[in-house]
């Protein structure tokens, strides 16, 4: 079940703050429950996951609800297209905070071999992802590997600072407040960008196209 | 392998003039009278050309004087690489006599600047979602079909994807969710706008 460890050592937030930080990340930690995206073919790895051979409800995270008011934790587990991006964006701000995102699958973490029009290449383009999962589709050991770390991270926050101190805000590309730091680890350059891009789009040229305004139809 | 021996090929051009395949003699005879030409069969399919306006009258006299009673597909094929030529797109049909056990497939060209052709939603009701996503993918226009829509891209996506001078990563892909984002944006938070 965990232990109630100190999250941190320093000791700048003094002895109570730090003793509740513990007890909530500790709740928080061991009840994590997952909204199962399933979009394609990992959400079959999904399942596996949660059924009794591997059974991640050893680590408290069993309960997955098909309501998004009742979760923590979205596992993105498959393809998301541009058309269901949408639907995708609305279920994680219906889901309360505090919320984790994970991606699992090379498909939701970089887009995959889809290199399409029609796949969103990477769903931290709409999502602010904490934790990534590589593997076509990742084994479920490797995604509760990756719960496992979750729950790490999640022992190092401090929500009583933030309810105190009144948290830092964070927009997110999309919607409204996003209360945690998005995952900008990796620095991008130039070169990193994708033809999806905004700023990639305004250069591109589309083999031999005179203008994307050429090639677009009829009905809008 | 060896190669053929020529003594038991048979000549071109008693094929043409003297079918023997059933299925070429039972098509020859329903579609008597039509301007049509028989292509070169592939995968022992016959398939009949002619131009578009023909298309409902040969569906429906093979539908019903050749009993080829179901439809199997309806799809488009972009020739603009391999051809360079404008009639560009080739719409296929592709129909199946359960009775008979046999096909037949017929080709009709198009031009991508009018790009119509006459719809056969009402022969096999089947085949509106086949012209939904030709019309999607390559945006051939179906007339007298009942709800042409996209059917799998969003509306408003505004390109056809299939078409060959699209380009395989999209153009703009995010624009649609880009746009629904802004306007939900200003209802979450109205000072922005
Ligand atoms: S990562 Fe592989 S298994 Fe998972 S959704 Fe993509 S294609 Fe399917």
């Amino acid at each position: 079940m965990g232990s109630l460890t100190e999250a941190r050592t320093s000791s700048d937030e003094g002895f109570l703050a730090t003793r509740l930080d513990a007890l909530i990340n500790w709740g928080r930690k061991n009840s994590l429950w997952p909204m199962p995206l399933g979009l394609s073919c990992c959400g079959i790895e999904l399942m596996a996951m949660i059924g009794p051979r591997f059974d991640i409800s050893r680590f408290g995270a069993e309960a997955a609800r098909f309501s998004p008011r009742q979760c923590d934790l979205m596992i993105v587990a498959g393809t998301l297209t541009w058309k269901m991006a949408k639907a995708a964006r609305t279920i994680y701000d219906q889901m309360p905070e505090p919320k984790w995102v994970l991606a699992m699958g090379v498909c939701s973490s970089s887009g995959g071999m889809y290199d399409s029009y029609s796949v969103v290449q990477g769903i931290d383009s709409i999502l602010p992802v904490d934790i990534y999962v590589p593997g076509c589709p990742p084994r479920p050991d490797a995604v509760i590997d990756a719960i496992l770390k979750l729950q790490k991270k999640i022992e190092r926050e401090s929500p009583i600072k933030n309810l105190l101190a009144g948290t830092e805000v964070v927009e997110h590309e999309g919607t409204g407040v996003i209360r945690r730091q998005p995952n900008h680890a990796v620095e991008r350059t130039e070169l990193d960008r994708h033809p999806h891009s905004p700023a990639a789009r305004e250069t591109a040229v589309h083999f031999g196209a005179a203008s994307p305004e050429s090639l677009r139809g009829d009905d809008q | 392998m060896t190669a053929p021996d020529p003594a038991n090929a048979a000549p071109e051009a008693a094929v043409d003039t003297a079918p023997e395949n059933p299925t070429e003699t039972r098509v020859r005879a329903a579609l008597d009278g039509l301007e049509v030409s028989f292509g070169a069969a592939q995968d022992a399919i016959v398939c009949v050309e002619f131009e578009r306006e023909l298309l409902h009258t040969v569906m429906e006299r093979l539908r019903d004087s050749a009993g080829f009673e179901t439809l199997t597909f309806v799809t488009c094929v972009d020739h603009l690489a391999s051809t360079a030529t404008e009639p560009r797109f080739e719409v296929v049909h592709q129909l199946i006599s359960l009775a008979h056990g046999d096909r037949v497939r017929t080709r009709v060209r198009l031009t991508s600047d009018d790009a119509t052709l006459a719809s056969i939603t009402d022969l096999w009701p089947g085949a509106g979602f086949m012209e939904r996503e030709a019309y999607d993918m390559f945006g051939v226009r179906f007339e007298g079909h009942p709800n042409l829509k996209r059917l799998l891209m969003p509306e408003g996506y505004g390109h056809h994807p299939l078409r060959k001078d699209f380009p395989q990563q999209g153009i703009e892909p995010d624009r649609l969710y880009r746009e629904w984002d802004r306007e939900r944006r200003k209802d979450w938070n109205p000072k922005e706008s």
